[in-house]
């Protein structure tokens, strides 16, 4: 009697374990997809970070010869890309190919031997001649390449209404102090030389440490920039100084900037700009990466009449004709097999100088080589934000990016911010950032 | 899309009769015992499982929280007390803790007088006036706080003097023929962190209001016609005999704001991230666990917020029990 009455208890408990283990198999099928090696159905995953008109881009340069291949192309792209790609490696669920938009995560998955070195797949001389300089070193870890730059963006340009630039008779300066000089002689004329803004919601501030990564690349050039990125130069150092110097001297003067210092951390930096182009202009400099020419950002009739409505100029070198490295970015493409044929011959493609013609021309899209045709480029404006990146010397990746969390995207931004709206000195915004560095 | 669906109406009939079966099962099974222990232990079977429960996603966390606080960034070595220290020994910590004494001070006295103002106001209103006017004052409530910050973004909003300016307060500033004012980066008097306590008020007087509300209503007519009899003008009415009888709500409300305010993030992560010295512990916990990857920093946080809110919860238990006793 006991007995089946236990046995009665117990078969609906059978039963709730049986129904719940059957909901939970169904989410585990998804997880197993790309196996790294193999890939006999010639289905190549590729993770990237990008989204919306530069995914779109990529797809479309891409597509047509994966096609012509018989490759199946399965996109995984997220806008979380940094978190996603390390948990599928520590879960070894890896995709064929990931387009990582910061070095950084890259180089860390090649020390770690996750990556197959690109430089028997590619045909290295001709990649030399052709990538613009500095990006194939962005993507090498110990003299062996992991990271192909895919495509491209630059975020040292300064933009200008162009008629009235134009027929003010200012020129290009070609040096920081032309910069400087052609600053005061704006402003002596009466008129407002920047636009500069650096909210940006709770992320305030990045715009001003992408300033302060301008100068200091400028006045330090390539090697200098690198150790500060991993704090063997502090902040409080002569070459950040003098940099911060610079800043101060363009953004605190009175008169410089349109609304004054006081204004500078509570306008939005992707409207900042846009003063620029009403007549007569409320400025005539504006400081930003490639993105902001476009729809969203700029008004959207002087994106209509882009090329007759704005000039740019890359932020000059220290000195005219010297050292000019360039604050930019790219997509690296890593590989994570070497014996993935169909993903190799997918990336050999991808290194080929004429790849991303078909993106080119959606607008959306920067090819790190020099040699490409800029014809391919819809406008004048963004062949010419091209060219600015194809003639520098070398290509360096956003500082903040690469520093830690708690500084790069935490007392930087809010040293910067406290210094910019007065609430703290310089020596003080310095500190704190030295300070905040994590001790590992 | 349909698998989904299934899954979805199966994991619902699975979880609520899971839980149906469990207890049925553990009934029976307790059913079985001899009748003096069935009577014994039959309450503890049905307190076990949320007691578990609770110790598993409550109890279990808050002392890893106070282990972790003791322990350095990414909790693989002791520390000591250093989290404290440090935090204590910043300028900028101590400025945050000044901010979040200001919320509490300021914005759950402020929620009570506006919401029990507006509460005995409203009720001599006509019943539809009454409505309407309600029904506006606690619209706010069902807008998130995210939304609440994309909306006062929109009222602080400034643009450099000579623009046009989006931001409400700024474009009439400007209208009056004065310059635009940063009205968020205005640090004297705190005013800026005033600014961000109306929006809390916008979004939470309509709560206060309605529980207030619906307590004044309960006020038995009689008191209020015994106390008119006897000569009482309208605000000794309020006073002595209004107030004395809702004084429960009132403190429910009040403590309630009062836990809702010292773990306050949103509003102030939306509108500055703290820049500007606005910052409050919730946005600087966010910051030290989520940018700063400090779990020694930010688990040293929470156990301090834990400690000051304890006596809160102490005295609302308390006064919760002497009610009780009371009736």
């Amino acid at each position: 009697m006991r007995r089946t009455k236990l046995l009665q208890t117990l078969a609906p408990m059978t039963a709730l374990a049986l129904l719940s283990s059957g909901c939970l198999s169904d989410g585990g099928s998804t997880a197993t997809s790309g196996t790294g090696t193999g890939n006999a159905g010639k289905t190549v995953e590729i993770m990237t970070g990008m989204t919306g008109d530069n995914l779109n881009a990529l797809k479309v340069s891409l597509d047509p010869y994966a096609k012509e291949q018989g490759i199946t192309i399965k996109w995984s792209p997220s806008d979380n890309f940094n978190q996603l790609i390390v948990t599928r490696v520590q879960g070894n669920n890896l995709p064929d190919i990931a387009l990582f938009p910061q070095p950084g995560i890259m180089k860390d998955l090649a020390a770690k031997g996750r990556l197959a070195p690109l430089d028997d797949i590619l045909d290295m001389p001709t990649l030399k001649n052709s990538m613009t300089a500095g990006t194939l070193e962005a993507g090498s870890k110990d003299g062996k390449l992991y990271g192909l730059m895919a495509s491209m963006n630059v975020k040292s340009l300064v933009f200008y209404p162009k008629q009235a630039f134009e027929s003010a008779g200012y020129e290009i300066p070609k040096s920081i102090p032309e910069l400087l000089a052609l600053t005061d002689k704006i402003r002596s004329a009466g008129k407002t030389p920047w636009c500069l803004g650096i909210e940006s919601g709770p992320a305030t501030g990045w715009p001003a440490t992408d300033w302060m990564e301008e100068l200091v690349l400028k006045y330090g050039g390539a090697a200098k920039y690198d150790d500060w990125i991993n704090h063997k130069t502090k902040f409080d150092s002569p070459l950040v100084r003098r940099a911060a110097g610079t800043f101060e001297k363009i953004a605190f003067t009175d008169g410089n900037v349109l609304g004054g210092r006081k204004s500078i951390s509570s306008n939005n930096f992707g409207t900042a700009g846009n003063p620029m182009f009403r007549n007569p202009p409320g400025c005539f400099m504006y400081k930003q990466g490639n993105f902001v020419a476009a729809k969203g950002f700029f008004p959207d009739d002087v994106v209509a009449d882009i090329d007759n409505r704005v000039g740019v100029f890359g932020f000059p070198p220290a000195t005219a004709g010297g050292d000019n490295p360039v604050e930019g970015g790219g997509d690296l493409a890593g590989l994570f097999s070497k014996d993935n044929e169909a993903a190799k011959k997918l990336l050999q493609y991808m290194a080929t100088k004429d790849f991303g013609a078909a993106g080119a021309k959606t607008g959306a899209w920067l090819s790190p080589h020099k040699d490409f045709d800029v014809a391919n480029y819809p406008t004048q404006t963004i062949q010419n934000i091209a060219k600015i990146a194809y003639q520098s010397t070398g290509i360096a990746f956003d500082g903040s990016d690469a520093m830690p969390g708690a500084v790069g995207s935490g007392s930087f931004w809010k040293g910067m911010t406290g210094w910019i709206s007065n609430q703290q000195s310089l020596d003080q915004a310095l500190k704190a950032i030295d300070d905040s560095w994590p001790a590992s | 899309m349909l698998i989904k669906t299934i899954n979805a109406v199966l994991a619902v009939i699975a979880g609520v009769g899971g839980a149906l079966v469990l207890f049925w099962v553990l009934n029976r099974l307790v059913g079985l015992l001899p009748g003096r222990w069935e009577d014994r232990l039959k309450p503890y079977v049905y307190i076990g499982p949320a007691f578990l429960a609770i110790s598993l996603y409550l109890i279990y966390p808050a002392i890893q929280t106070i282990h972790f606080s003791f322990a350095n960034a990414d909790s693989t070595a002791y520390v000591g007390l250093d989290n404290y220290t440090s935090l204590l020994g910043s300028a900028g910590f101590r400025s945050t803790l000044v901010n979040t004494l200001l919320w509490i001070v300021i914005v759950p006295a402020v929620t009570i007088a506006l919401g029990l103002g507006i509460a005995v106001l409203a009720d001599r209103l006509r019943p539809r006036a009454e409505k309407l006017a309600k029904t506006a004052i606690f619209l706010p409530m069902a807008i998130s706080a995210v939304g609440a910050g994309t909306i006062w973004r929109f009222v602080y909003a400034t643009n450099p003097p000579g623009e046009p300016q989006i931001g409400v307060q700024n474009a009439i500033v400007t209208g009056l023929g004065f310059d635009p004012v940063n009205w968020l980066q205005i640090t004297d008097f705190k005013f800026n962190s005033l600014e961000l306590m109306v929006m809390l008020l916008w979004a939470q007087v309509g709560f206060s209001m309605v529980l207030l509300s619906a307590a004044i209503k309960g006020v038995p007519a009689d008191t209020l016609e015994a106390a008119r009899i006897d000569g009482a003008s309208e605000r000794q009415i309020f006073r002595k005999v209004i107030v004395p009888q809702i004084r429960g709500t009132i403190i429910t409300v009040f403590v309630t704001v009062t836990i809702g305010v010292m773990k306050l993030f949103d509003i102030v992560y939306v509108m500055t991230n703290g820049d500007f010295d606005t910052n409050v512990i919730g946005v600087q916990f966010f910051n030290e666990l989520f940018t700063n990857f400090n779990n020694g920093h930010a688990a040293a946080i929470v156990v301090m917020l834990m400690i000051a809110i304890i006596p809160i919860m102490v005295y609302q238990v308390r006064q919760f029990r002497t009610e009780e006793a009371g009736r």
